[in-house]
C-alpha cells in the first residue's frame, strides 16, 4: 500500500536547516498495523504528516497505492486523500462549532455524498462507536475519551483504507486509551491499514510491527505479537 | 454544504458577542451613513428630471471676463426672449422669469375678493406664459396655452389655491395683492405636484404677457433684469447655437449701447462675452458661480458627501476585515481540519465568503433600520424631506445586491487569507499567526485613523470658519436690529410709523429703506464714474443704495471720512451721496469727500465714505456701494435695546394695528436674517460634522475590538511579565504604546492631505480662517486622547490578568 524510498524532508529557517527525516525507507502492506515510536523530536510526526499526504517530502519518492504521491499539489494530495485516509490526533481536533453527527459528517460532505446517505453512515458508525446518543452534543460537552471516538468515527466514516493515528491515547486516562486501542485494533481486523505514532510501549503493542526513528532515521524494526482486543 | 456553511456561520456568529456586536454595529453604521448619504445624494441629482422635454429645456446664461475673471450671469432685458424665438429656428420657445425686489417685491399681501384683511404671502414671480411648457410644469386647472396669456392673469399652486379657495373653484376667480384693488389678478391655473424636485419652485407666477414695469421696457436693451429659458428643437447642435447667439448682441444689444459706452469698451464687451445653454437638470446643481439670485445647491457638496460615504464604507470593510483576520487564530484549526478530511482551498474560500455576505446581510438590515432612525434628525439638519423609497421597485433588490457585493468584498481578503493556511502547520501547531497579516492590519488601522483625522480636521476648519462668519466684525452692527417688512402698505403713514416708534423708550434708531446688508432685500446694481468721465472710463460697477438719514446710524456703520446725511442740509436729499471705501478705491478718489460722481446721468457730491461693510455672503468681496437720499418704504429697521423686548414688540404691534387695521405686522431680526444667509454653510458644518464623527466611532470601534484581540493574544506574555514583577502601569504602556504609534503615523501622513484639502476648501471664501498650526495640533491631541480612551478599557482589564489562570491554560 505504501512504499517510501530515501525519504528526506528539512526545515530551513533564515540561518538554520534542520533535517528532520534523514533516508527513511518504509514499506507498509494493507491491512497492517504499524507503530513509529522514538523520542520528541526524532521526526515520527513527519513522517505522519508524509504520509497523510498533509505535508511533501523534500527528497525521495513516497508510493500510494502505486501511485507516486510525494510531489503532487495540495488540491491533488486533497483528491487522493479524501476517502482514502483518516486522522487521529493526540488532541482529538474536533471542531468546535459542530455537534457530533456534523463533525463526524463533514469527510462526506466534502466526498459530495447525498444527505440521506450521509446520515445513515454517519448513524452506523456512531452507533458503532457507542457515541450515538451523543450525536446533538458539542465537543466541549463531552469527555477526552468520548472525543477521541467521534474523532475516530470521523476517520472511518468514509471506509478510509488507512487511517493515521498520532498518539491517539496521549490525551486520556489509562481506561479511554484502552478502549480506544480496542476500536483501532478492531478496525484493523476488519482490513483498516492502520500508522500509529506513539509514546507509549503499551499502546505499540496493538501493533504488528514497530519502527523506531531517532534523529530522522529508522534504527529498528521489529515485528510483535499484537493484544487481543480486550472487550 | 451551503446548509453547513449557514450552520457554522451563525454559530460563530453567536459565539463571540462582543466581537460580532462590533463587527456587525460597525458595519451597520457604516451602511446607515451610506444610505443616508445616498438619499441625499439622489435627491440632490433629482432636480428637474420630471421635465418629460429636459433634454430640450435649457436656461441661457451670458459669460463675460472682466480683469481676467470670468463672471457668468443669467440676466438679460425684456426684449431678449422674444429676439430669440425670432432670430434662431432652432428655438421653439422662448419665456422669460423675473424674481426682483426692486421691481416688484417676491413678498406680498394678498386677499381674495371676499376678505377685508390680507395675508402675507411669498414667491411671487413673474414669467410669461411658454415658462409652464418649457419647465414642464403640470396644471390640474386651467390649460397651459392660457392659464397666462391674458393680461393680469396669475397662476397658484395647488397648496395656495386650496388655501384661499378650499372649494376647489379658484380657476377664473380674483384676488387682490397689496391692496390694489384697481388691478385684481385673475387665477388662469392650479399648479399640480411636480413629481421631482425643481428648482423652479414658487406659489404665485404672475404673468409677464402684456405687462411692463415702465413703459418702453419691453423694448429696451440696456436694463437687463430677467432669465430667460428656451426649448430647442430635438436633436439641436448647443454648441452652435451657443455660438450663433452672439448674433444677438451684435444686432440689439450693440446699437443700444452705442452712445452709453465708447466703440473700444462696446468691442471689448463683444469680445470677452459669450453665450451658454445650461440644460435645466443642471440648474440645481451647477449654478453656484452664476449669478441668479436663486439658492442652490452644489455639485461639489455631492461629490464631496459621496467621498466620506465611500471612506465610511470603507472604514466599516477594514474593521470587517481587521476584526476577521485578528480571529484568525480561533478559525486556523478549523481550515486545517476541514482541509485534513477533504475540503479544497476554493471549498473554504466559499464558506467564508457566505459567513461575510451573511454578516453584510445582518449589517444591512441593521443599517438600513438606523438608517431608517436616524432619517428624521437627517432631514432636518440637511433641510430635506427625503423618505426611504421602501416602495420603490428597486430598493429592496438594490439593497440585497449592495450587501452580497459588500459582503463579497469585504470578505475577499479574509477568506483568502484563512484558507491559505496549511493544515500541517495547523496542527503542528507552527502556524505564525498574526505577523503577516498583522502587517497588514497596523496599515489598515493607519489608513482608518488617517481618514478620521483627516475629516476631524476638516470638522475644526469648517467650524473656525462658520464661526468666523458669523462672528466676524461686517462693518454694521447686527445685533438688536428689528426689520419690519411690508412697511410700503402704510403709504404716507411710513413717516408716522417711524416717529411713532422712535419716541418708544426701548427704540434708539429707526430708518426706513428697503437696502438692507443682507440678502433678500433689495439690490441695484449701477456703473459710476467721476464726474465728466462717462463714455471716456469704463465705469465702475457698483450698487445704488436709497436710505434715509439715520440709516448709518440704525445699522451702526462707521464714516472713515465726511459726515452723516442731515435733514437740515436741502442739498442732501437731492444730491448727497455716502459711498464705501470700495467705491473710492475704485473711482480712484483721492480725498473723496467733496468729490463728484456721476450714475444714471445725475451728479452725486460725495458728502461722505463709510468704512466697507459686508451687504453678501462672506464668500463674496465686498462691492463698491453708493447711499443716497431716497424714498423705499417696504422696510423699516429700528436699533432697541434688549432689555425687554417682549414688551416692546407689544407697543410696537400696538402702533402697527393703530395705522394698519388690515395687516397683520411681520418683523425678523437682523442677526436672524443673517444667520439665514449663512445656513448652507452652517448646514454643510453641520451634515460633515456629523459624517466626520461618524467615521471616527467606526474607526475607534474597530480599535477596540482589535486591542481586545491583542490582549488576548497576548494573554501568556502579559501573565509571564507579571509574574516576574512587572508593574501595572508596564503592562498598560506596553500594550498600549502599539496602538499609539499607528495613531501617531496617521497623523504624520493625514496632516499634509488635511492641510491641502481644507485650504483649497477656504478658497471659496473671500474672507476666512488662516490654517494655523494650532487646528493641527488640536486635532492630533484630540484623535489620541481618543484613541487612548479607547484601547485603554482592554489595557487596563489586561493589567489585572491572573496570571496563573492564564498560564495553567497555556
Amino acid at each position: 500500500m505504501i512504499q517510501i524510498k530515501n525519504l528526506k524532508k528539512s526545515f530551513r529557517t533564515e540561518e538554520v536547516e534542520t533535517l528532520a527525516l534523514n533516508n527513511v525507507n518504509l514499506t507498509v502492506e494493507e491491512g497492517e498495523f504499524v507503530a513509529i515510536m522514538g523520542p520528541s523530536g526524532c521526526g515520527k510526526s513527519t513522517l505522519l504528516n508524509i504520509l497523510g499526504m498533509l505535508d511533501n517530502p523534500t527528497e525521495g519518492s513516497y508510493h500510494f497505492g502505486g501511485e507516486e504521491v510525494g510531489k503532487l499539489r495540495e488540491n491533488q494530495r486533497t483528491r487522493i486523500r479524501k476517502g482514502n485516509l483518516g486522522f487521529v490526533f493526540q488532541s482529538f481536533n474536533l471542531i468546535d462549532e459542530l455537534t457530533v453527527f456534523e463533525n463526524v459528517e463533514l469527510p462526506l460532505i466534502y466526498l459530495n455524498m447525498k444527505k440521506s446517505e450521509r446520515e445513515q453512515k454517519v448513524n452506523a458508525v456512531l452507533e458503532r462507536m457507542k457515541i450515538a446518543h451523543r450525536e446533538k452534543h458539542f465537543p466541549q460537552q463531552l469527555s477526552g475519551g468520548q472525543q477521541q471516538r467521534v474523532a475516530i468515527a470521523r476517520a472511518v466514516v468514509t471506509n478510509a483504507k488507512l487511517i493515521l493515528a498520532d498518539e491517539p491515547t496521549g490525551n486520556l486516562d489509562s481506561k479511554n486509551g484502552i478502549e480506544v486501542m480496542n476500536l483501532l485494533t478492531e478496525l484493523n481486523q476488519e482490513g483498516t491499514t492502520i500508522i500509529m505514532v506513539t509514546h507509549s510501549d503499551r499502546d505499540s503493542h496493538y501493533a504488528h510491527r514497530i519502527i523506531n526513528l531517532f534523529d530522522g532515521q529508522i534504527v529498528t524494526e521489529s515485528q510483535n505479537k499484537p493484544f487481543e482486543v480486550n472487550a | 454544504m451551503f446548509k453547513n456553511h449557514l450552520k457554522i456561520a451563525w454559530r460563530n456568529i453567536s459565539k463571540d458577542r462582543m466581537f460580532t456586536t462590533i463587527k456587525i454595529g460597525g458595519f451597520a453604521i457604516g451602511i446607515a451613513a451610506c444610505i443616508l448619504i445616498f438619499l441625499f445624494i439622489r435627491d440632490e441629482v433629482s432636480y428637474d428630471t420630471h421635465n418629460t422635454k429636459k433634454d430640450q429645456a435649457f436656461r441661457v446664461i451670458g459669460e463675460i471676463m472682466l480683469n481676467g475673471e470670468k463672471r457668468q450671469h443669467v440676466f438679460f432685458p425684456s426684449p431678449f426672449a422674444q429676439a430669440l424665438t425670432n432670430d434662431y429656428p432652432e428655438i421653439i420657445k422662448s419665456g422669460r422669469f423675473l424674481k426682483h425686489e426692486l421691481l416688484s417685491p417676491v413678498g406680498k399681501e394678498l386677499r381674495t375678493l371676499n376678505q377685508t384683511q390680507s395675508n402675507f404671502e411669498e414667491e411671487f414671480v413673474f414669467v410669461d406664459p411658454s415658462l409652464l411648457e418649457i419647465l414642464d410644469i403640470p396644471l390640474v386647472l386651467g390649460s397651459r396655452e392660457n392659464a397666462l396669456s391674458a393680461p393680469n392673469s396669475i397662476v397658484l399652486s395647488k397648496e395656495k389655491a386650496d388655501k384661499y379657495f378650499p372649494e376647489g373653484n379658484a380657476l377664473g376667480k380674483q384676488i387682490i395683492l397689496d391692496n390694489d384693488v384697481e388691478n385684481p389678478y385673475t387665477i388662469g391655473g392650479v399648479m399640480g405636484i411636480i413629481s421631482s424636485n425643481t428648482h423652479f419652485k414658487y406659489d404665485f407666477l404672475i404673468t409677464k404677457a402684456h405687462h411692463e414695469f415702465w413703459e418702453g421696457e419691453s423694448a429696451n436693451w440696456l436694463s437687463s433684469n430677467y432669465a430667460n429659458y428656451v426649448l430647442v428643437k430635438p436633436g439641436t447642435d448647443i454648441a452652435s447655437l451657443e455660438e450663433k447667439l452672439m448674433q444677438t448682441f451684435d444686432k440689439y444689444a450693440v446699437p443700444a449701447l452705442q452712445g452709453n459706452a465708447s466703440e473700444e469698451e462696446i468691442r471689448e464687451m463683444r469680445n470677452s462675452s459669450r453665450f451658454i445653454l445650461q440644460p435645466v437638470t443642471d440648474i440645481h446643481l451647477r449654478s453656484v458661480d452664476i449669478q441668479d439670485n436663486l439658492s442652490h445647491s452644489d455639485i461639489r457638496f455631492v461629490w464631496l458627501f459621496g467621498g466620506i460615504a465611500i471612506f465610511i464604507l470603507l472604514l466599516a470593510c477594514i474593521n470587517f476585515i481587521n476584526l476577521s483576520t485578528a480571529k484568525s487564530a480561533n478559525r486556523a484549526k478549523e481550515v486545517g481540519l476541514r482541509k485534513t478530511v477533504g475540503a479544497f482551498r476554493q471549498n473554504l474560500v466559499t464558506q467564508f465568503l457566505i459567513e461575510s455576505v451573511i454578516f453584510s446581510f445582518i449589517s444591512f438590515g441593521s443599517g438600513v433600520f438606523l438608517a431608517w432612525m436616524l432619517l428624521p434628525y437627517f432631514n432636518e439638519i440637511a433641510s430635506k424631506e427625503i423618505l426611504i423609497p421602501w416602495g420603490a421597485l428597486w430598493f429592496l433588490p438594490l439593497i440585497v445586491l449592495a450587501s452580497i457585493v459588500v459582503g463579497i468584498i469585504a470578505g475577499l481578503y479574509p477568506s483568502f487569507y484563512l484558507s491559505s493556511f496549511k493544515p500541517v502547520d495547523v496542527l503542528k501547531g507552527s502556524l505564525s499567526l498574526g505577523s503577516k497579516s498583522g502587517n497588514l492590519r497596523s496599515g489598515l488601522v493607519i489608513f482608518q485613523f488617517s481618514v478620521s483625522v483627516i475629516l476631524l480636521i476638516g470638522t475644526l476648519v469648517i467650524y473656525k470658519q462658520m464661526d468666523y462668519i458669523l462672528n466676524k466684525e461686517l462693518g454694521f452692527n447686527k445685533d438688536q436690529v428689528l426689520v419690519i417688512k411690508g412697511t410700503n402698505t402704510l403709504g404716507d403713514k411710513v413717516n408716522t410709523f417711524k416717529e411713532e416708534l422712535i419716541s418708544l423708550s426701548g427704540v434708539h434708531q429707526v430708518s426706513i429703506s428697503d437696502y438692507l446688508p443682507i440678502t433678500e432685500t433689495k439690490r441695484n446694481g449701477n456703473a459710476f464714474w467721476k464726474e465728466g468721465r462717462v463714455g471716456e472710463n469704463k465705469g465702475v460697477a457698483g450698487q445704488m443704495w436709497r436710505v434715509d438719514e439715520d440709516y448709518i446710524k440704525t445699522m451702526g456703520m462707521k464714516l472713515s471720512s465726511g459726515r452723516d446725511f442731515s435733514k437740515d442740509r436741502r442739498d442732501d436729499a437731492e444730491s448727497g451721496a455716502i459711498i464705501n471705501e470700495k467705491m473710492v478705491e475704485q473711482l480712484g478718489l483721492t480725498d473723496p469727500v467733496g468729490k463728484k460722481i456721476t450714475n444714471s446721468g445725475q451728479v452725486f457730491e460725495v458728502i461722505g465714505v463709510v468704512e466697507d461693510f459686508h451687504f453678501a455672503s462672506l464668500k463674496e468681496a465686498i462691492q463698491p456701494l453708493c447711499m443716497a437720499i431716497g424714498n423705499e418704504s417696504s422696510i423699516v429697521t429700528a436699533r432697541i435695546n434688549g432689555d425687554s423686548p417682549k414688551d416692546l414688540i407689544k407697543s410696537i404691534h400696538a402702533i402697527w394695528d393703530d395705522l394698519s387695521p388690515n395687516q397683520s405686522l411681520r418683523y425678523t431680526f437682523l442677526d436672524q436674517r443673517f444667520e439665514v444667509m449663512h445656513k448652507d454653510i452652517q448646514r454643510l458644518g453641520i451634515i460633515f460634522n456629523s459624517f466626520a464623527l461618524f467615521a471616527l466611532f467606526v474607526a475607534c470601534l474597530g480599535l477596540f475590538a482589535l486591542s481586545a484581540f491583542m490582549v488576548e493574544q497576548r494573554n501568556k506574555e502579559i501573565s509571564i511579565r507579571i509574574v516576574l514583577g512587572a508593574s501595572h502601569f508596564t503592562i498598560y504602556k506596553l500594550l498600549s504604546k502599539d496602538f499609539l504609534k499607528l495613531v501617531v503615523i496617521s497623523i504624520v501622513i493625514a496632516s499634509p492631505i488635511a492641510w491641502f484639502v481644507m485650504k483649497r476648501w477656504l478658497e471659496d471664501f473671500e474672507y476666512k480662517v488662516t490654517l494655523n498650526w494650532q487646528v493641527f495640533v488640536w486635532c492630533a491631541v484630540l484623535v489620541t486622547v481618543i484613541a487612548i480612551l479607547t484601547v485603554s478599557y482592554q489595557s487596563i482589564s489586561a493589567t489585572f490578568i491572573k496570571p496563573l489562570k492564564s498560564l495553567r491554560t497555556e
